[in-house]
């Protein structure tokens, strides 16, 4: 039964991503893009560094790793 | 001949960016990398390197990025919806520690992903946002 509860639970949160993106690419929508979202946090900076490049980069290749080599 | 002011031309993409070259690259290697069953060494190489380099290209902004939107809609807030549901199924297989009988979600894709083809379809995916979010 926790089974079944735990992989819903995980459908309906991936299906809410389709939807929001879904939801993002009609005609004016208020809602941006995952892609948007992405880029807006990416152009967060500290002095020099870019931090939301380094932040979401360094998020991405760890889940990677996390799925793909272990 | 006139000169075009700066802020009207548009770079065109190099030849590896565009769809034709990197959809097949991508592809590539996502066929080599769904040969490599995990906990292996060629693994976590592949998984290093091919990460390495793209946010090599990433930080030295050595590809065309596209223009990233100076503030976020009002509607961003709905982003916090599937976040949060994902955040809460995770976070509560992860602390009840039950195994298969509440699994986390990597515990419930490990036998997905041990399928040539999956693992491969999985390294397209995950190659593929990596390059989108080097594109960004």
């Amino acid at each position: 039964m926790m089974r079944v509860l735990a992989i819903g639970g995980f459908l309906v949160g991936l299906a809410l991503f389709g939807l929001v993106e879904w939801l993002a690419r009609r005609e004016g929508s208020k809602i941006p893009t995952l892609g948007e979202l992405c880029g807006y946090v990416m152009r967060y900076e500290v002095g020099p560094v870019p931090v939301g490049r380094i932040g979401l980069f360094g998020f991405w290749w760890w889940i990677g790793w996390h799925f793909l080599a272990r | 001949m006139m000169e075009q002011p700066h802020d009207l031309t548009v770079d065109a993409p190099r030849t590896w960016e565009r769809p034709v070259v990197c959809v097949p690259v991508l592809v590539a290697l996502s066929l080599v990398g769904g040969r490599f069953p995990s906990f292996s060494t060629e693994a976590n190489v592949y998984v290093f390197g091919a990460g390495g380099v793209l946010i090599w290209l990433g930080l030295t902004k050595r590809v065309q990025a596209r223009p990233a939107p100076e503030r976020l809609r009002s509607g961003a807030v709905w982003w916090a919806l599937p976040v949060v549901v994902f955040g809460i199924f995770e976070g509560a297989t992860f602390v009840a520690a039950a195994g298969d009988d509440f699994p986390t979600f990597s515990r419930l894709a490990d036998p997905l992903l041990e399928d040539r083809l999956v693992r491969s379809a999985a390294w397209l995916v995950w190659l593929s946002a990596f390059w989108g979010l080097v594109r960004r």
